[in-house]
């Protein structure tokens, strides 16, 4: 089970590398970076992983407009895509996940667990 | 034995009474012609026999042979007449008739002066009692009825007398002639008008002595010498009786005084007229006595009265003036204030505007009083608050946003209150309305709302990146740290975390106090929350070693499912953090026992939650605070167990939120428990979701 490729789509630097490091040690997992809606749209089309990670609060193209265009394109529609935000609680929860989304993941989560946390989610096996 | 004298002869009887009658006879013939005259009826014609006898009596005077008792005017030769009284009987002898005349001129000119003299002093009379009725002045009036009744009555002395409550008296009136000496201001001696008099005064007695000196007077020798004195001769004594209830009750009476007139040139008969002239002259003075001293009472009553009336005018001006200050301060603080104030009568008009009206939306006071609000709002907007304004007027307080564009052409948000003014037994007269801008409010608010997104993501972000970095150091597959490494890593972590938790509470609370969060709810049934909230806090109670144990109920509830197991979750890591090791934490829900309620109330029936623990407890004067902000019971327990002391506030907001109450029963030592009620679902929609 370790073949897994995931796409994570945030900002933040600190992000990338603790999503990248914590999945790698807990399931041995591929995590591709991009810093970017519009990079991880193409990233998504290129490697095809079997996860997205979103961030929701993004400059230029949020969450919610990578989304649609994931959603919108052949290539990626089909890629489950899970939202991470730092919005609390279960405001706009619905609505997010109205928007197509598996779940969503609430910062500040365990990267350490968050490859489980993940396969939970979409019902892969660890 | 005496010689017997011879009785005369009838004739000579009947011939002399003929000659010696003072009455005039006449024996006249069917024709009325006179056949013969006494002495007498000479004298009344002033004729001889010669010149009466054969001459017709109708030629004098209108004859009736007919007639009883007749009285006629003759008018003689020079001019004078007499008034001639006759009488008549027929037939005296066969066609003969007897005439008796009789000369009663001078009694009918005594009866006529007589009665011109009483009739003047009649009319002295009312003049006088004229004059004490018209005058209210006691001065006046009796000075009026002594000089009066002197004149009338031609006294010598008239004088009126007052009693003094000692038995004492003295004139304090007179009227006298100038030949006589004036006896005012002389006091009576006790002696000359004993307490027997008093007495027989005090009931009415009039006393009319026509001569002191004579002894049937009676009048005792120090009186008479008194009366010497003043050269009195004869004296008439009429009490003054004042009627002290004003009433005409006599038993009330008492003697004030007495009117007494004095004869000094002789002594004199003094006429029943005079004494009544007297007696009702001195009544007269009572009733006037009696007004003077009613006037006296009403004088002072008015005068009391109007100093009262004064003060009251006064206290009514201080009053008014108070008021209209009030008044004029009142409608400066309206005028003032920056909201729009407004009544409006039961009929929907306008009927006071503050000066805000003009300034806000351009619609002066004066110009919309009496207005209806349809007329000043306009159908569209009038049909928006046509609601509130009904509801306002069925007596409930109404309070709504409304977003409108005032006259300086900005949209601002009003906040309107209706406030219906109620009247004794329920009457609605109409509501007061408040508009207060809110523009900045909800412009802070939005603010806020951004602000708190922005915190809650710059806060988070950097926060999970340390997090994940310390969980990641800590499974070691980066390099092993030493035990001390180890431990400081530990620390690190713990304290992140509760400051994650502490970021989430913050802004959950925020949130949630906001109004911001919608409760999404729907159908729960109880046992599935407490299964949740259980299954969340597994891992902390095996590492406590406290045991979570959860009572099945098939009971469902509306609620919002999330919520609730955050509220139960956090009374149950409450709960967990308090145990002692090898205790077990109760969880249970129960209907509400049947309670005696309101009628308004009868249909909502509540499901009661429960968390119980054998932890230490909480103190009493506890129970309440712990559900405030930041209000452990002991402040240590935020570092020592890891809160954030709003937990419990957290729970309250939500369980409000649902229309229920949360609370928490203790007994120090024993443990404590943590209670909250959610409205039961309705079967129907129980039986549906099922």
């Amino acid at each position: 089970m370790n073949d897994k490729q995931i796409l994570l789509i945030d900002d933040e630097e600190t992000i990338q590398e603790v999503v990248q490091v914590g999945i790698e040690i807990e399931a041995g997992w591929q995590v591709a970076i991009a810093s970017s809606g519009s990079e991880g749209i193409d990233l998504a089309q290129i490697h095809q992983p079997d996860a997205i990670l979103l961030d929701v609060m993004m400059p230029d193209m949020d969450g919610i407009s990578t989304l649609s265009r994931l959603k919108a394109n052949v290539k990626t529609a089909s890629i489950p895509v899970i939202f991470l935000t730092a919005k609390t609680q279960s405001t706009g929860k619905d609505q997010l996940k109205s928007l197509g989304v598996v779940d969503i993941i609430t910062k500040p989560f365990n990267s350490v667990t968050l490859a489980s946390q993940i396969a939970k989610i979409l019902g892969w096996k660890m | 034995m005496e010689g017997v004298k011879q009785v005369p002869s009838q004739q000579f009887f009947f011939q002399a009474v003929f000659e010696r009658s003072p009455e005039a006879i006449a024996i006249i013939d069917e024709n009325h012609r006179l056949v013969e005259v006494n002495p007498a009826a000479c004298a009344l014609f002033g004729k001889t026999r010669k010149e009466l006898v054969s001459n017709k009596i109708a030629d004098w005077f209108d004859f009736s042979v007919d007639a009883e008792i007749t009285q006629i005017q003759w008018q003689k030769v020079d001019g004078s007449s007499k008034t001639i009284e006759y009488s008549v009987v027929k037939d005296l002898l066969p066609h003969y008739h007897l005439l008796v005349l009789r000369d009663i001129s001078k009694l009918q000119q005594a009866a006529a002066k007589k009665l011109e003299r009483e009739h003047q002093r009649v009319k002295l009379f009312a003049e006088v009692t004229l004059k004490i009725r018209q005058s209210l002045q006691l001065e006046e009036i009796l000075r009026t009825a002594v000089t009066e009744v002197q004149r009338i009555l031609e006294a010598d002395r008239v004088l009126i007398y007052q009693v003094f409550a000692n038995g004492t008296g003295m004139p304090i009136k007179e009227a006298v002639l100038p030949d006589y000496a004036p006896i005012m201001g002389v006091e009576f001696p006790e002696e000359v008008f004993p307490e027997d008099y008093r007495q027989l005064y005090a009931k009415g007695r009039v006393i009319a002595i026509t001569d002191v000196h004579d002894p049937a007077a009676g009048l005792a020798d120090c009186l008479i010498e008194f009366m010497d004195e003043w050269m009195v001769q004869a004296k008439l004594v009429v009490p003054i009786l004042q009627n002290l209830k004003s009433s005409l009750d006599s038993e009330d009476d008492y003697l004030w005084g007495l009117l007494i007139a004095h004869q000094c040139e002789s002594s004199r008969q003094w006429t029943k007229f005079e004494m009544e002239l007297m007696q009702q002259l001195a009544n007269q003075i009572g009733i006037a006595l009696s007004q003077a001293e009613l006037l006296e009472n009403l004088e002072g009553l008015v005068t009391e009265r109007t100093a009262k009336l004064r003060q009251e005018i006064s206290e009514r001006t201080k009053v008014e003036i108070a008021l209209r200050h009030s008044e004029e301060q009142l409608r400066l603080i309206a005028n003032g204030l920056p909201v729009l104030i407004a009544y409006v009568d039961r009929q929907q008009h306008y009927r006071f505007n503050n000066e805000a009206y003009q300034t806000w939306l351009g619609l002066s006071p004066p110009e919309i009083h009496n207005s209806h609000l349809l007329e000043v709002h306009g159908k569209a907007e009038y049909q928006q608050i046509q609601p509130y304004i009904e509801q306002a007027l069925r007596g409930e307080t109404v309070n709504y946003e409304q977003d409108i564009t005032l006259q300086d052409g900005c949209l601002h948000s009003l906040n309107v209150t209706y406030i219906p003014h109620i009247q004794e037994e329920q009457q609605i007269q109409g509501f007061f309305a408040l508009t207060s801008d809110i523009s900045d409010r909800k412009a802070i608010e939005r603010m806020k709302d951004e602000f708190i997104a922005v915190v809650s993501h710059e806060l988070r972000t950097p926060l999970t990146s340390i997090h994940s970095s310390l969980k990641i150091l800590a499974t070691g597959k980066l390099g092993n740290l030493s035990t001390k490494g180890q431990r400081m890593l530990q620390i690190a972590d713990e304290q992140t975390e509760r400051l994650v938790r502490l970021v989430n509470n913050v802004l959950d609370l925020q949130r949630i106090q906001s109004g911001k969060v919608k409760m999404n709810k729907k159908a729960c049934k109880a046992t599935d929350l407490m299964i949740e909230a259980v299954q969340t806090m597994q891992a902390m109670a095996q590492e406590q070693q406290v045991k979570l144990v959860v009572e099945p109920m098939r009971l469902s509830v509306w609620a919002d499912y999330d919520y609730i197991v955050q509220t139960l979750t956090n009374l149950i890591s409450n709960a967990i953090k308090f145990s002692p090791p090898n205790t077990t934490v109760w969880l249970s829900a129960n209907k509400e026992l049947p309670q005696r309620k309101r009628k308004k109330h009868r249909n909502i029936s509540k499901i009661i939650f429960a968390v119980k623990d054998h932890g230490q407890g909480i103190p009493g004067d506890r129970l309440e605070t712990i559900f405030e902000r930041f209000q452990q019971v002991d402040s240590s327990d935020s570092r020592k167990k890891g809160g954030t002391g709003l937990g419990l506030a957290i729970c309250r907001q939500i369980i409000e939120g649902h229309g229920g109450k949360i609370w928490a029963e203790s007994c120090l030592g024993a443990g404590s428990t943590f209670y909250f009620t959610l409205p039961e679902l309705i079967k129907s929609e129980e039986n549906r979701d099922e």
